[in-house]
């Protein structure tokens, strides 16, 4: 369970541009559930994900992932919390050109310290899951729209994370690419991971998949439902 | 333990597949590296050649030469003098020395002219170096012609090419007889150029100096380590004056790397970001960054060295010779016995890639402390 | 001024170090007064964002102090054939005033550089910063240290005369003078020995001791740095006389040279990385009860002492090796 408890965050404090993106927002996030943030955007969806990840901490107001206390952390152990625990999928997927698929699905798991030989056969593997493993040597750019998603997906799984989260996953793809993805979301559900998604796409938030929809709005929650 | 070795080979790993990629960007900065520490390289090896044949040359030359001087100027010295000044306690040996310059007009040249102690020409022979063998393309056997101090005109043959480990010592030396170079030279019978002396103790080379001093007032003492001083501080600085100009190409280069550093690529950025984004953290970034540094520089360094030695032991340090060299003309072919200093190497060390690192390090830790959620914006 | 390439090298490096602890310094004291780890505001993110840079460049710093070092005294020894009387470093070295502070200086720096990174290394390991104020007042503290040794350094190169008569090791370390070195090297020779090797055995049995028992670790520490002075004065004393085979040559930079295979580096460098890692231990000694250490700092003095001890092991056995190989005997 990730319990988020009155959090705030403002950039540029105590300067004539400062905004608040995020103001006191609090919910709680069930384990093994889909969870999915809907609002248009700027309203703080990203920066809630982005804190909730552990990659950036709140000005104010505490986060708890399972019974740990996250906020105070050094950004040292916020990293190393969000290597094991999170898996990332970006809008546009954010791969890393001029590498190959099978480089980009390994480069979360580097800094990990694990045998290459068995990181190899792991991202081979979880590559493999998404029927990648013919493109594993291919360069990033070279790869169909598809087979980038399901690159980045693989990405996102390669340290066997307990969460998912996905940043408007389907804000570049054709409905067809959507509905797939909404299909892996669904897979990886049913393998017990829980999921965390942000986006403004009917296909997303309108879906059977989703337990939860937060809707927001100028950095605050104003509903939080059951989903369809 | 292994996990932490893993770790820096995957980030080795990731840090050279990304310098390959940015080909032209780092191809530019490695040829300007590369550049720098050749020069520096070329001027540090350079001196310390020349100043280790120095050395060379006077190791062999005596502990004290005595020479006369009238009014001040340098005359030649009465061989009576070995006997009284053999004498001094402490002393070892004292022997007289015959030699001199030739200036040949015709060439342009200054000849060494020397009358060995022992194994002396034969008669109307002489030997010289393979200086004057290349300049007068005169080899054994060949008759030269010299003016002696009188006007007149001396012939001597060739008897062989002096071909040494160090031609710098003895490129411009002609060997001749002794009664060949009182003829030719005007020396009077009776008289020497000068004294060398041999001595027990090297404590006792300022107390033996006094001595024959008092014992000959017209006399000048000159001690070896003086020489050697002389040579190593002259060169020395040379050397260090040239660097200190090639100092500001230094600073030229850290300015321009420090503008390569700073000037990350969007695409850096956010390839740095997408990596922060996914599990890197800052001294993982830090860490590639060091390693790209590190890579750069050896690259660098090694090449630079290398070339520089190719230029100067190879090529005579063709470029710049002139510069730090500045002596006679007969030289423009004297090779380098190839010799390379540690400490040279460390110090070449200290002046490149320690200024070049030390640039990177805040334009580095900027790139490494990108917000991870960069890439969600 | 004598405008040698290393000199101006070292004069370069020691100015770059000076700016970079200047800059960390600067920080140190923002971070001692603003640090808080609660807050999440923008100046709290900025200065822990600060401390990698800092730590970045107190490792560099160590890393080139610790070079810098060696090539001073390889310096000093090569340009003592300017300096008239002076045969080697010795010479050099006491040609001015500032010549023995600097070394001492950087050796002094090289030691604090070293805990400086053991004490950040521990810190990195506890999630919320525990020994942050610690570490900058440490960093506070290094300051003045690297600035004095620069200035010594550098009036110590301004300083030099080529004509200036200075001394040589023999009349340095001869009986007719006086001072600590002489001190030094006028101990008998055989309890020094004695008193290296006991002094060696029992910082072994002690360190051995903590490593499997967990205990003992103050004295161990303090153990490491009796041992760190009693290895310098029985390297003059005496293990020098059985490197050179010379009953009366008590130089310790010769070692460093190739008449005696460069044994001094590694003699050196293993007797100040034995030092450091052995006190580091002793100073992490009181942050054992700091919660967020609890559970890593056994671990991290364990294999800090496991680096001492084979530090130390190495160099006795280096100087064992200079004092029976060479079959030169004091009688």
């Amino acid at each position: 369970m990730i319990r988020v408890r009155q959090i705030t965050k403002t950039f540029n404090s105590g300067r004539p541009n400062e905004f608040t993106a995020v103001s006191g927002v609090s919910l709680t996030v069930n384990l093994r559930e889909v969870t999915v943030l809907k609002g248009p955007s700027g309203s703080g969806k990203t920066t809630l994900l982005g804190m909730v990840g552990c990659m950036s901490r709140p000005t104010s107001g505490r986060i708890f992932l399972g019974e740990r206390e996250i906020t105070s952390l050094s950004e040292r152990f916020l990293t190393d919390i969000r290597r094991r625990t999170f898996g990332f999928i970006f809008q546009r997927f954010n791969l890393i050109n001029g590498l190959t698929a099978l480089e980009n699905v390994m480069a979360p798991a580097y800094p990990s310290g694990e045998r290459f030989s068995s990181l190899r056969a792991r991202a081979l593997a979880v590559m493999e899951m998404f029927d990648l493993a013919r493109k594993a040597g291919a360069r990033v750019e070279w790869l169909s729209g598809g087979e980038a998603q399901r690159v980045a997906i693989a990405r996102a799984l390669i340290n066997n994370p307990s969460v998912v989260i996905a940043d408007e996953p389907t804000a570049h793809l054709d409905t067809r690419l959507s509905h797939e993805f909404m299909a892996i979301m669904r897979r990886l559900k049913e393998e017990g991971k829980t999921i965390i998604l942000a986006s403004h796409d009917p296909i997303v938030h309108d879906t059977d998949l989703a337990d939860r929809v937060i809707e927001m709005r100028d950095g605050r929650v104003i509903a939080d439902g059951a989903g369809r | 333990m292994s996990g932490a070795i893993e770790r820096q080979l995957h980030i080795i790993d990731f840090t050279v597949s990304s310098l390959l990629r940015r080909k032209g960007k780092n191809g530019a900065l490695l040829t300007v590296y590369t550049l720098i520490v050749f020069i520096l390289a070329s001027v540090m090896f350079f001196t310390h050649a020349v100043k280790r044949e120095a050395a060379l040359v006077l190791r062999e030359s005596p502990e004290i030469i005595v020479q006369r001087t009238l009014t001040g100027r340098y005359q030649p010295i009465p061989i009576s003098y070995v006997e009284s000044i053999g004498e001094i306690r402490g002393v070892i040996s004292a022997r007289p020395r015959l030699w001199g310059y030739y200036y040949d007009a015709n060439f342009l040249a200054n000849y060494t002219l020397v009358v060995p102690a022992d194994q002396q020409p034969e008669a109307g022979t002489i030997d010289i170096g393979s200086g004057i063998s290349r300049v007068r393309e005169a080899f054994r056997g060949d008759t030269i012609g010299f003016t002696g101090h009188d006007g007149k005109p001396f012939a001597f043959v060739v008897n062989r090419v002096l071909e040494e480990e160090s031609r710098l010592l003895t490129a411009d030396l002609i060997l001749m007889r002794e009664a060949d170079y009182r003829a030719f030279s005007g020396i009077p019978p009776g008289y020497a150029t000068d004294l060398v002396l041999k001595v027990r103790n090297p404590r006792e080379y300022t107390t033996i100096a006094e001595k024959i001093v008092k014992l000959h007032p017209d006399t000048r003492p000159i001690v070896r380590d003086e020489i050697l001083r002389t040579y190593d501080a002259l060169f020395g600085w040379r050397s260090g004056l040239v660097i200190v100009i090639f100092g500001a190409a230094v600073l030229a280069f850290v300015i321009f790397a420090w503008d390569k550093a700073t000037g990350l690529s969007s695409e850096e950025k956010k390839e740095i970001g997408i990596l922060k984004a996914v599990g890197w953290e800052t001294s993982d970034v830090l860490l590639m960054k060091f390693w790209e540094g590190l890579a750069v520089s050896l690259t660098a360094f090694l090449a630079g060295v290398i070339l520089g030695y190719c230029h100067v032991f190879f090529t005579s340090a063709a470029l710049f010779a002139p510069v730090i060299k500045g002596w006679s003309t007969l030289y423009p072919d004297f090779r380098l016995v190839p010799f390379i200093d540690l400490a040279d190497l460390v110090t070449l060390f200290f002046f490149t890639v320690v200024p070049y690192t030390v640039t990177t390090i805040v334009p580095s830790w900027r790139a490494a402390t990108i917000d991870p959620d960069s890439v969600m914006r | 001024m004598i405008l040698h390439p290393t000199v101006l090298a070292l004069v370069i490096t020691s100015f770059l170090t000076s700016l970079m602890i200047l800059y960390s310094g600067y920080y140190g004291i923002r971070i001692l007064v603003n640090w808080d780890m609660g807050s999440g505001s923008e100046l709290q993110l900025q200065l822990e964002r600060r401390t990698y840079l800092i730590s970045t460049m107190v490792g560099y710093l160590l890393a080139l102090q610790l070079v810098s070092l060696f090539l001073f005294i390889f310096t000093a020894d090569s340009i003592s054939s300017l300096l008239v009387g002076a045969m080697c470093a010795v010479g050099t070295l006491s040609a001015n005033g500032f010549g023995y502070p600097a070394l001492l200086l950087k050796v002094a720096v090289f030691l604090l550089a070293g805990l400086w990174l053991i004490l950040n290394r521990a810190d990195n390991q506890g999630y919320d910063y525990p020994l942050i104020r610690k570490k900058y007042l440490l960093l506070l503290f290094m300051t003045p240290v690297i600035l004095a040794e620069t200035v010594c350094q550098a009036l110590f190169f301004l300083g030099l005369r080529p004509d200036i008569i200075t001394s040589c090791c023999g009349s340095l370390f001869s009986p007719e003078a006086r001072g600590i070195a002489t001190e030094m090297a006028g101990l008998p020779p055989l309890p020094t020995l004695a008193a290296f090797y006991a002094s060696a055995a029992v910082t072994l049995a002690s360190g051995v001791y903590f490593y499997l028992k967990g205990r003992g670790c103050g004295l161990f520490a303090s153990l490491n740095l009796v041992h760190l002075v009693v290895t310098v004065v029985a390297i003059i004393s005496v293990v020098s006389l059985y490197i050179y085979r010379m009953p009366s040559h008590h130089c310790p930079f010769c070692i460093l040279q190739r008449e005696y295979l460069y044994v001094g580096y590694p003699l050196y460098a293993a007797v100040l990385t034995g030092g450091v890692t052995g006190a580091g231990t002793g100073m992490l000694l009181p942050f054992r009860t700091v919660s967020s250490l609890r559970e890593v700092l056994p671990g991290m003095t364990r294999r800090l002492s496991a680096t001492s001890l084979a530090c130390t092991a190495f160099s006795t056995l280096l100087v064992s090796w200079e004092v029976l190989a060479t079959g030169f005997t004091l009688r």
